[in-house]
């Protein structure tokens, strides 16, 4: 009886880690580092996160998770709230849809779709913030933001890819 | 039995899938309203983000002092390979700062009795708090920081927040225990500013590039590179004459401004909660409390 409460537990535990994990790279991603001009293009950890989890394992991180997900990276990094929570939302929708695709593919095609997504992500947010403060703001930042994000990912995806193997791969056990 | 079963699979599924778009849908109304309504009503965004903070700053405040560390400690290595040539420059500086320091002396004396014979009344002192700043803008499109004092330590927002180069910013958002400053390089940063020498009135604008424009300059007002900038206290939100930076470049009628603040080196700030002419000082006459004179 407890054996199974604690199992129940320990399972749910791990549907969530995927989430959770999320939360607290974005919120590490905020500290501040003190490398000159680094707070302006810091990468997107969000736009990471909910792109692996997209592909590799939807079923662990909905559409909502990733909007909730948005809208604490909006609250910590100061940026107009719900701007990042439509930005992952679009992209876990785009993921998601296209997830046939993605079976099967090897890290290279994979990043280079991240690359297509990470660059249509600081479109979206640069067009609507030139929205929201109705000028237009120089779009160099956020494409080096992509940029940069791209770089970044493959070491990304090592570490989440190890962090799937060690704690949501149980579950399909 | 099974026919039926196998008919409400039939309806569910195509339901469900529904109800799956529509949640898309709905989510991504949301998004937009959330936008739209933060553009409307910021001050209640600004609540709703203060008390979530409120709630993460101290575990943010632990995270950022073990980088805080690393950084300091690679800092003093860089030092360390310069510390001949800063040895020398700091000297030179040395020297000239005693000859500033007997120039200010002479001075003050002489204003303290020019003070006397005009039976001046003394500006209240400033008061101020100190915050740890332990949260960077990680956004492309906003120049801010997050403190980790608020309400409780006497902060308001619109305070003005300095460190010992000059002016960083404004307090755009104070929950109790933190609070978000808006730098002076952000877009929605507007700053009253005057040249010192000159005494030209400006707005300091902020664009998120690393230095801000003049703006609403008077016509035929005359700039060079070099000019120092500080606040002119016009509004009486932020106490006069702290120093911004200095121009940095002037073409085509867009003057550009260096802030003397390093803004990616922030670790410690000074809000001033409290200045002199804040309160009553600019209103009430000089020679409205000869009491407080004696």
């Amino acid at each position: 009886m407890i054996t199974a409460a604690v199992q129940r537990l320990d399972r749910s535990a791990r549907q969530l880690a995927p989430f959770f994990s999320s939360v607290f790279l974005v919120m590490l991603s905020a500290l501040p580092v003190y490398i000159p001009g680094y707070g302006q293009v810091a990468v997107d950890v969000g736009l990471m996160t909910v792109f692996y989890w997209a592909i590799y394992r939807p079923d662990l991180f909905p559409a909502i998770a990733a909007f909730v997900l948005g809208l604490w990276q909006d609250i910590l990094v100061g940026s107009p709230i719900g701007l990042h929570a439509l930005i992952l939302l679009l992209a876990n929708w785009a993921i998601v849809s296209q997830r046939t695709f993605f079976q099967g593919k090897s890290f290279a095609v994979i990043w280079w779709c991240f690359s297509l997504v990470a660059l249509a992500a600081s479109l979206v947010s640069w067009v609507i913030v030139c929205g929201l403060n109705t000028t237009i703001v120089s779009p160099v930042p956020v494409l080096f933001q992509a940029a940069l994000t791209v770089g970044v990912f493959p070491f990304m995806a090592w570490f989440l890819a190890r962090a799937q193997h060690a704690i949501v791969r149980p579950l399909d056990e | 039995m099974k026919h039926r079963a196998e008919s409400f699979a039939k309806v569910a599924v195509p339901v469900r899938a529904l109800l799956n778009r529509f949640a898309l849908l709905f989510l991504i109304v949301a998004a937009f309203a959330i936008m739209l309504l933060g553009k409307a009503d910021t001050l209640m965004m600004e609540r709703a983000r203060s008390s979530v903070v409120d709630v993460v700053a101290p575990v943010m405040d632990a995270l950022s002092r073990p980088i805080a560390t690393v950084s300091e400690g690679a800092d003093r290595v860089n030092r360390f390979f310069s510390v001949y040539e800063e040895n020398a420059q700091l000297r030179e500086q040395n020297a000239r700062l005693l000859e500033w320091q007997s120039a200010a002396l002479a001075l003050a004396a002489e204003n303290s009795t020019f003070r006397k014979m005009l039976r001046f009344v003394p500006e209240r002192g400033a008061s101020f708090a100190a915050a740890r700043v332990i949260g960077d803008s990680g956004g492309v499109f906003v120049r801010s920081v997050l403190i980790n004092a608020g309400t409780a330590e006497g902060i308001e927002k619109g305070d003005a927040v300095v460190n010992g180069d000059g002016l960083i910013g404004r307090v755009a958002e104070a929950g109790r225990r933190s609070g978000r400053v808006l730098l002076v390089s952000d877009l929605n940063s507007r700053i009253p500013v005057v040249t010192e020498k000159n005494r030209v009135r400006a707005i300091l604008a902020g664009d998120n590039s690393p230095s801000p424009k003049l703006s609403f300059l008077p016509p035929n007002a005359r700039f060079e590179v070099g000019d120092r900038i500080v606040t002119s206290g016009h509004g009486g939100v932020f106490p006069a004459g702290l120093p911004v930076g200095q121009i940095s470049s002037v073409a085509d009628g867009v003057i550009r401004v260096q802030p003397f603040a390093d803004f990616y080196r922030l670790e410690y700030v000074r809000i001033i909660t409290e200045f002199p002419g804040e309160v009553a000082g600019q209103i009430v006459p000089s020679s409205a409390s000869p009491s407080r004179q004696r």
